[in-house]
C-alpha cells in the first residue's frame, strides 16, 4: 500500500488489536486478513483454555503479540509473514494432541513385549501327535459297612487303593503299575457323574506324578473336598474314581483343540461374509434401480423417491457395520446372526450405491443398435443391457465380499459370530499362542482372498 | 420401394426436429441425406425403423404402413433393415462374434438366444460376414480391443446378418478419419450393388458426391432439397449449410 491517503495512524491500528485481534488489520482496510486473524486466535485461545494446561497459553500470546505488531506495519504499508502465528497454533495443536491422547513412549516396555511375542512365536495351531495310556481305580465315599476292593485291571495296567473307602478331606493311597516307565503322568478324582477334580496344590492344579523305570507309582491323595457337591445326600456311599492318564508323542502333528477353533471361526466367518453378502445383492439390485438418476429423472414423483433413496443409502453407508452388530447382538442374541444382518445392511447400501453407479453408466448406443435387428424386449435386455452391468456388478460384489470377509473377522468381538468371537475371549484369558493362530489364520485368508479377488475383478473390469 | 409421407417429429420437450418431410426411394438406390448437426437427419433414419415414433405422417414400405405396424409386425419389419450407427453402437465388453450374433435375434429361437445358444448355421454366417468386411480374425476379441474401424465393420457385419433389404447409415464415417471413411463407404456401395437399398447421412460433400445416387438435404428439419448430388451447386449449398459455410472436404482433412 503506497497510496498515503489509506494510511492509518499506527497507534491505534496498534490499539485495536491489542484490544481485539484483527480490529487493527480491519480498521487498515484488511477484511480478510482480519476476519482469518479473529477466527484463528479465538480458535487458538479456546482450545488452550480448555485443555487447561498453563504452558500452552504461550501460543495465544504470541499470536496476540504477533497480531499487534501487524497492525502496526499495516499502517506503515507493510504486510508481516504469517509464518510465526500460523507456526504457534500448529504447535499448540499438535502439543495439545500429543497430551491427550497420552504418548508416552517410556510406557512400552520391551520385557512385557516379550512375554506377549514370545508364545505368539508358537500360534497354537497344532500339537505333537500323542498316543494314551490311562487307568482307573474304584473309590468308594463315603464308607459303607463292607466296601468293594478298590481296584482295577485293564490291558494289562493295574490300579489299586488302600483303604477301599475314604471320607471327604482323609487319605487314601492310590498306586497304579504296567504303564510306560518314566512318563509323567496326571492323576485325578472323578465323581460319579463325570466331575472331574484336581488333587494338586489346593485342589487347583493337576497333580502329575513321574512313573518309576518298571512303569509304575504310588502316591497319597486327599479326598476332593467338593467330591460330593453335587451329590444329592452326602452321606450314601457311591463308586468314586481316581483316574492315572499318560501321553507321549508318536510323531507328526495333529491340530490342536484351539486350532479346531481356529477353523471353526474361520469357517462361520467365511460364511458370515457370504450370507451377508449374498443377502444384500437381492436387496441392492432393486434399490439401485432407484438410486440410479437416469432412470428416476423423469418426473418430479421419481425424482423425489430418488433424492429419499440415495440419501438413506449415504445414511445406512456412514454407520459402521460393527455398531450394528452391537444392537443386533440385542436384539436377535449373540452369534453369527446378529453378524449376517449387521453386514448385510451396511452391504445393501454400500452394493445400491455401486450397483446404481452402473445402471447410470449405460451406454444407450448398444440398446438401440439391439433393438434395431427386430430383437425383443427380453432379447434387448439381454443383449443389450445385461453385458453392460452384470460383469461390474460381478466385480463389486467381489469387491463387497472381500471387504466384508475383513468386517467378519472383527464382528465377534462385539459378539457377532466368526473367528473375532474366538479371539476377544482368547486375548481376555491372555491365550497369546492362541490368539497368534487366530491373527495367523486371519491374515492367510484375508490376504488370499483379496488375491483372488483382485485377480478376478481385473478379468471382468 | 419405401415411401415417406408428411413425416413430421416433435420431441416431448417440444423440440421440432422434423416438418412434413416427404419422399421416395426405389429399391437399390444409395440415398444420401445431408444437413447441418441438429437438422433432423437421425431423427428421421429412426423414425423408417420405428426406433423413434413419428407424431405425425406415414412410411409406407412395399405398401406396408410402417407407422401402423403392431409390435410383432415390427420386429419383423425391423429385421429387413439393417441399421449402422456413427458410434458403432457395439457392445463394448462382449465379444466381436455375440455383438454381430446379435444382428441375427430377429430370426433366432427366443429360448435359445436367452441362453446365449447360436445354432452352427448362425456362428457360420457369422463368420462369413465378418470375412466379407476383412475382421474374421477378430472375432472371439473383445469390441472395445478394436480401432474406430474396425469397430464399424463390426457395425456393419451385424446389420448383414439380418440379410436387409435396406440399410440405415446414420453418419456411418462421422468418427472416422477421411481413409477409413472411404473404406467403410466402399463396403455399404458393394452391398448397394448386390441390390440392398442405402439410406445413408453424411456430413461432408465430397463423399455425398462419390456414392449418392441422390440426395435429399435438411435444414431445420424441413427438407430443402431433393436430386442429384451434382446439382447442389454454391447457391444451393449456403442454402442448406448456411451463409458462412465452406465446403469442407473429407480428402482434405
Ligand atoms: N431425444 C430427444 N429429445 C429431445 N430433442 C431431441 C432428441 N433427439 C434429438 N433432439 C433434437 O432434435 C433435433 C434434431 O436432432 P437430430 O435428429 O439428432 O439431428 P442430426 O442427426 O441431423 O444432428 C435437434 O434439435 C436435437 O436437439
Ligand atoms: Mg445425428
Amino acid at each position: 500500500m503506497t497510496d498515503n491517503t489509506t494510511r492509518r495512524s499506527p497507534f491505534l491500528s496498534g490499539l485495536f488489536s491489542a484490544i481485539v485481534p484483527g480490529a487493527g488489520q480491519l480498521y487498515n482496510g484488511q477484511r480478510y486478513r482480519a476476519t482469518a486473524i479473529l477466527v484463528g486466535a479465538l480458535v487458538v485461545l479456546g482450545m488452550v483454555v480448555w485443555y487447561g494446561e498453563p504452558f500452552w497459553y504461550i501460543s495465544p500470546v504470541i499470536i496476540w503479540l504477533w497480531n499487534i505488531w501487524d497492525a502496526v506495519s499495516l499502517s506503515a504499508g507493510r504486510t508481516r509473514s504469517i509464518l510465526a502465528p500460523v507456526l504457534f497454533s500448529l504447535l499448540a495443536t499438535y502439543g495439545i494432541g500429543w497430551q491427550v491422547v497420552q504418548i508416552n513412549f517410556k510406557s512400552a516396555s520391551i520385557e512385557r513385549a516379550v512375554q506377549i511375542v514370545r508364545p505368539m512365536l508358537r500360534p497354537d495351531f497344532v500339537t505333537l501327535r500323542t498316543e494314551k495310556n490311562s487307568i482307573w481305580v474304584p473309590v468308594q465315599v463315603p464308607c459303607a459297612p463292607n466296601p468293594p476292593k478298590a481296584e482295577n485291571e485293564i490291558n494289562g495296567i493295574k490300579a489299586f487303593a488302600t483303604p477301599n473307602c475314604a471320607s471327604v478331606g482323609e487319605t487314601v493311597i492310590v498306586s497304579a503299575s504296567g504303564l510306560w516307565p518314566d512318563t509323567e503322568t496326571q492323576v485325578w478324582w472323578q465323581t460319579p457323574i463325570g466331575d472331574p477334580k484336581m488333587l494338586g496344590e489346593n485342589e487347583a492344579a493337576m497333580l502329575v506324578i513321574k512313573t518309576d523305570s518298571s512303569g509304575s507309582l504310588t502316591t497319597t491323595i486327599r479326598v476332593p473336598s467338593t467330591a460330593l457337591a453335587a451329590a444329592p445326600d452326602p452321606t450314601l456311599p457311591f463308586q468314586h474314581r481316581v483316574y492315572f492318564e499318560q501321553f507321549r508323542p508318536i510323531g507328526g502333528f495333529v491340530i490342536s483343540s484351539n486350532g479346531r477353533y481356529v477353523l471353526q471361526g474361520m469357517t462361520e466367518t467365511l460364511a458370515l461374509a457370504l450370507m451377508a453378502t449374498t443377502l444384500s445383492i437381492f436387496l441392492a439390485i432393486p434399490i439401485s434401480f432407484l438410486a440410479a438418476r437416469n432412470l428416476m429423472s423423469a418426473n418430479p414423483l421419481t425424482f423425489g423417491i430418488y433424492v429419499v433413496v440415495r440419501t438413506i443409502l449415504n445414511i445406512v453407508r456412514s454407520i459402521e457395520p460393527l455398531i450394528v452388530a452391537i444392537i443386533f447382538v440385542v436384539i436377535v442374541g449373540l452369534g453369527p446372526f446378529a453378524g449376517v444382518i449387521a453386514l448385510a445392511i451396511h452391504s445393501v447400501a454400500a452394493l445400491a450405491k455401486l450397483y446404481s453407479e452402473v445402471i447410470e453408466g449405460i451406454d444407450p448406443g448398444p440398446i438401440e443398435a439391439v433393438r434395431a435387428t427386430g430383437a425383443t424386449w427380453v432379447q434387448t435386455v439381454r443383449y443389450g443391457v445385461v453385458p453392460q452391468i452384470v460383469p461390474p456388478f460381478t466385480a463389486f460384489t467381489i469387491y463387497r465380499w472381500d471387504i466384508n470377509v475383513r468386517s467378519s473377522t472383527i464382528i465377534g468381538f462385539v459378539g457377532g459370530g466368526g473367528i473375532g468371537f474366538f479371539l476377544i475371549q482368547w486375548i481376555q484369558i491372555n491365550d497369546l499362542r492362541a490368539v497368534s493362530a487366530a491373527f495367523i489364520a486371519i491374515a492367510v485368508v484375508v490376504i488370499v482372498l483379496d488375491t483372488i479377488s483382485a485377480k478376478v475383478r481385473e478379468r471382468l473390469v | 420401394m419405401l415411401r415417406v409421407e408428411h413425416l413430421s417429429k416433435t420431441y416431448p420437450n417440444g423440440t421440432r426436429a422434423l416438418t412434413d418431410v416427404s419422399f421416395e426411394v426405389a429399391d437399390g438406390e444409395f440415398l444420401v441425406v445431408i444437413g447441418l448437426s441438429g437438422s433432423g437427419k437421425s431423427t428421421l433414419l429412426r423414425c423408417i425403423n420405428r426406433l423413434i415414433d413419428p407424431t405425425e405422417g406415414k412410411i409406407f414400405w412395399d405398401n406396408i404402413d410402417i407407422t401402423a405396424a403392431t409390435p410383432a409386425d415390427l420386429r419383423h419389419i425391423r429385421r429387413n433393415i439393417g441399421m449402422v450407427f456413427q458410434q458403432f453402437n457395439l457392445v463394448k465388453r462382449s465379444s466381436v462374434m455375440t455383438n454381430v450374433l446379435s444382428g441375427r435375434l430377429g430370426y433366432a429361437n427366443p429360448w435359445l438366444s436367452l441362453l446365449g445358444i447360436w445354432p452352427d448355421e448362425d456362428k457360420k454366417r457369422a463368420i462369413k460376414a465378418l470375412e466379407r468386411v476383412g475382421i474374421a480374425d477378430k472375432a472371439y476379441n473383445r469390441a472395445d480391443a478394436l480401432s474406430g474401424g474396425q469397430q464399424q465393420r463390426v457395425g456393419i457385419a451385424r446389420a448383414l446378418m439380418q440379410e436387409p433389404k435396406l440399410i440405415l447409415a446414420d453418419e456411418p464415417v462421422a468418427s472416422l478419419d477421411p481413409v477409413l471413411s472411404h473404406s467403410i463407404l466402399q463396403y455399404l456401395e458393394q452391398l448397394n450393388k448386390e441390390g440392398i437399398t442405402v439410406i445413408c447421412s453424411l456430413h461432408f460433400l465430397d463423399l455425398v458426391h462419390r456414392y449418392a445416387t441422390r440426395v435429399i438435404a435438411l435444414k431445420d428439419g424441413i427438407k430443402v432439397f431433393e436430386g442429384s448430388a451434382r446439382e447442389i451447386d454454391r447457391a444451393k449449398f449456403k442454402e442448406i449449410y448456411g451463409e458462412e459455410a465452406q465446403e469442407v472436404r473429407a480428402t482434405a482433412l
